[in-house]
């Protein structure tokens, strides 16, 4: 009973703070929007036929306009509008809840009611995250619906979108909500959650350049190892036919660069593991949300699909369907496709442990100072 | 109801609010804790409550040791300048805080609008509490600490910015309520209310009670007889009375036996009695009289 008044009052809140219904009806929008996209035997026809453009790849029942259409879902829809324009409106319409909560004259009714402190900072944290989920939910169902109706496939893992994005939003609000019930303000909380979710940002960021940098090190190092054996050994077979053939000196110069090359990668590897071990410890204890939402993708790419994730990142071996033969593995060009391909294996076989593990063991943290706090406090 | 012994609050910052605080409330009492802004009264009250931990407190809530949620059902609580969600409507309020008391849904119904129409609310539970003003807000906070059908009723300033009609009308609320069974424990620095209603009354100054009991008991001290004459008062009077001054006699008693022979013998020397009255010093009286012991109001830093 408790619990349902809290929830009800949380509703109650919310919904005086017209943000609330603004963002259900944008969310609305936005999900029209995706289903004015269909297809048909011809292509691709936008804003329910307004605008229809032919297409030979993309028409209905082939794989690719299902990949298109989901991908548009797991690639735009949540990476830009539930873990941006979403989230930011969420935390707009939430970050008063906790400052309103403990404002002084109305902490004092609600703390003298007979309920543990504990029990109320939960469970009043839990319904304020219950809107969000909510919202997030009616956003999913909507798509739910495209899809199915769309192309004809009724993709339950559109649902894991919810969990995703709630797991991601508590992070930062399990931060607002500490700033929230320390200082008492609804605009410090948004601020203060603004900035530290920027820094989340830029350590997310920074790490994943300094990996690129990292790997691409270590890939070439071990291509340029590659590059002198084989090179070693056609000299060997040369040699052994003449002494004195042209190419010798060719395959020793060539040696001799590779050693220079290897020389100076290691050297680079030494200065940007300088960098990059402190950053991915900074990484490993802060939540990973940029990492929580890439779960999605992993979780809706299909195999044999069109994966737009992977074209916006240039790699295109995954719609070509096969591996590209490599002529020459220490060439610039394979050594980069070898980083982006270690890179992507990198950051997918990252366990779920990894990923939302350790970014709870960070949001209970500051659910426990918070809560610690809101315990002690004399109001 | 209440036993209190040597509640002591310091907070952070080093203000030594309370400084070994007892007193006692009884079934069915309207107990009223006086003292000057800052003397501990909002401060103790909390402490009751749960709102605050004190720094050392022994005692008992209803048979059950203070800081015990579950008895928090049986006790009313209006705080000090309470604020209710702007976005709800006074029935709402009672709902919700009712229902956080673990009130249920169908008392709550038939509370809510007992209580709404006994604090002079009717035509107003639907409207939102913004809107409302500071005496109906005061109406409807006790309203609120009514909804769980308390025991006991702790009430912090309840008359804070109602009007003297309004006043008059928690008054006779009160001791209604009281007469019902329930105890009142209710914290003022309005001393002519307190009297008016309270049976028991203690006064805190600095963080300490420095009196408590009956108004009665309280001022029974105090009692005199003052005599008022047309003449100058006569010579003899000065052996007989403990004060006199120009045209007036006072004697420290509360027996009318002990005047009468003074009267006589006033009349016997033509002298003419302009009046007699029984005189008790007030609340005032002696409230001042407990601030003035301890020179400046506000607690010890
Ligand atoms: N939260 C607090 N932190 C520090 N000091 C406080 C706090 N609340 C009250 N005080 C101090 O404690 C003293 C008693 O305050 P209070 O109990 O509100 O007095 P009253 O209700 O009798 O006017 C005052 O000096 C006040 O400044
Ligand atoms: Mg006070």
């Amino acid at each position: 009973m408790q619990f349902k008044a809290l929830l009800i009052d949380a509703y109650r809140q919310l919904s005086a703070a017209k943000l609330f219904w603004v963002t259900v009806g944008i969310s609305v929008l936005v999900v029209v929007c995706y289903g004015s996209v269909g297809f048909n035997e011809q292509g691709i026809s936008v804003l329910f036929g307004v605008w229809e453009i032919e297409s030979e790849q993309l028409h209905s029942g082939s794989p690719w306009a299902r990949g298109l259409y989901i991908g548009i879902f797991s690639s735009f829809l949540v990476k830009i509008w539930l873990a941006w324009i979403a989230t930011i409106l969420a935390l707009i319409s939430t970050c008063s809840i906790f400052p309103e909560f403990v404002h002084s004259g109305s902490i004092e009714l609600t703390i003298s009611k007979p309920i543990g402190r504990l029990k109320l900072f939960f469970s009043k944290y839990l319904v304020s995250l219950l809107f969000v989920v909510l919202q997030v939910a009616i956003f999913c169902l909507g798509i739910f619906i495209c899809v199915g109706l769309r192309v004809g496939e009724w993709n339950p893992f559109i649902f894991t979108a919810i969990p995703i994005v709630a797991t991601f939003f508590s992070y930062l609000f399990a931060v607002c909500v500490l700033v929230g019930i320390l200082t008492r303000s609804g605009i410090t909380a948004l601020l203060i959650t603004g900035v530290f979710w920027m820094a989340l940002w830029s350590i997310q960021t920074s790490e994943g350049t300094l990996n690129r940098f990292v790997t691409e090190q270590h890939v070439s190092i071990e291509r340029f190892n590659e590059g002198i054996d084989n090179a070693e050994k056609d000299l060997a077979e040369i040699t052994e036919k003449s002494v004195d053939d042209f190419r010798i000196p060719k395959f020793e110069k060539r040696i001799e660069t590779f050693n220079a090359d290897i020389e100076e990668s290691q050297e680079l590897l030494g200065k940007l593991e300088q960098w990059h071990t402190p950053i991915s410890w900074v990484l490993a204890i802060s939540p990973k949300n940029a990492q929580t939402i890439g779960l999605l993708d992993r979780w809706l790419s299909d195999p044999d699909g069109f994966d737009i994730g992977a074209i916006m990142s240039g790699d295109m071996s995954s719609i070509e369907g096969e591996e590209v033969e490599e002529f020459d593995r220490t060439t610039r060009g394979a050594r980069e496709r070898e980083t982006t391909r270690r890179l992507r294996d990198d950051y997918e076989s990252r366990s779920l442990w990894y990923v939302i593990g350790t970014s709870l063991i960070f949001e209970c943290v500051i659910l426990g100072i918070a809560s610690f706090y809101f315990c002690r406090k004399d109001f | 109801m209440i036993q209190l012994q040597d509640v002591e609050k310091m907070y952070r910052g080093k203000v030594h609010a309370l400084r070994g605080v007892s007193l006692e409330v009884m079934d069915g009492e309207i107990f009223g804790l006086l003292g000057p802004n800052g003397a501990g009264k909002s401060t103790l009250v909390k402490i009751i409550m749960t709102v605050i931990h004190a720094t050392r407190v022994s005692g008992t809530l209803l048979e059950k040791p203070i800081g015990n949620r579950k008895i928090l059902e049986d006790i009313g609580y209006l705080p000090e300048h309470h604020r209710f969600p702007y976005y709800l409507t006074g029935k709402q309020v009672l709902h919700h805080y009712a229902a956080l008391a673990n009130v249920s849904r169908k008392d709550r119904i038939t509370r809510a609008s007992s209580f709404l129409s006994r604090l002079g609310l009717n035509g107003w539970e639907n409207k939102k509490v913004g809107s409302y003003s500071k005496g109906m807000l005061q109406r409807l906070g006790i309203a609120q600490a009514l909804m769980n059908d308390p025991k006991l009723l702790v009430l912090d300033e309840p008359t804070d910015g109602v009007d003297p009609v309004g006043r008059r009308e928690i008054r006779d609320l009160l001791a209604e309520l009281r007469d019902e069974g329930r105890a009142v424990f209710l914290n003022s620095h309005l001393l002519s209310e307190l009297e008016m209603v309270c049976d028991r009354v203690a006064i805190m100054v600095k963080g300490k009670v420095t009196m408590q009991g009956t108004i009665e008991s309280l001022t029974q001290d105090s009692r005199r007889y003052e005599i008022e004459t047309e003449e100058s008062v006569p010579t003899w009077a000065k052996e007989v009375v403990d004060d006199v001054s120009e045209h007036l006699m006072v004697i420290r008693s509360d027996d009318p036996a002990i005047i009468q022979p003074i009267l006589d013998r006033l009349r016997r020397d033509q002298i003419t009695i302009l009046s007699v009255k029984p005189v008790r010093e007030n609340l005032e009286d002696l409230f001042m009289r407990a601030v003035d012991h301890t020179d400046t109001p506000g607690a010890v830093q």
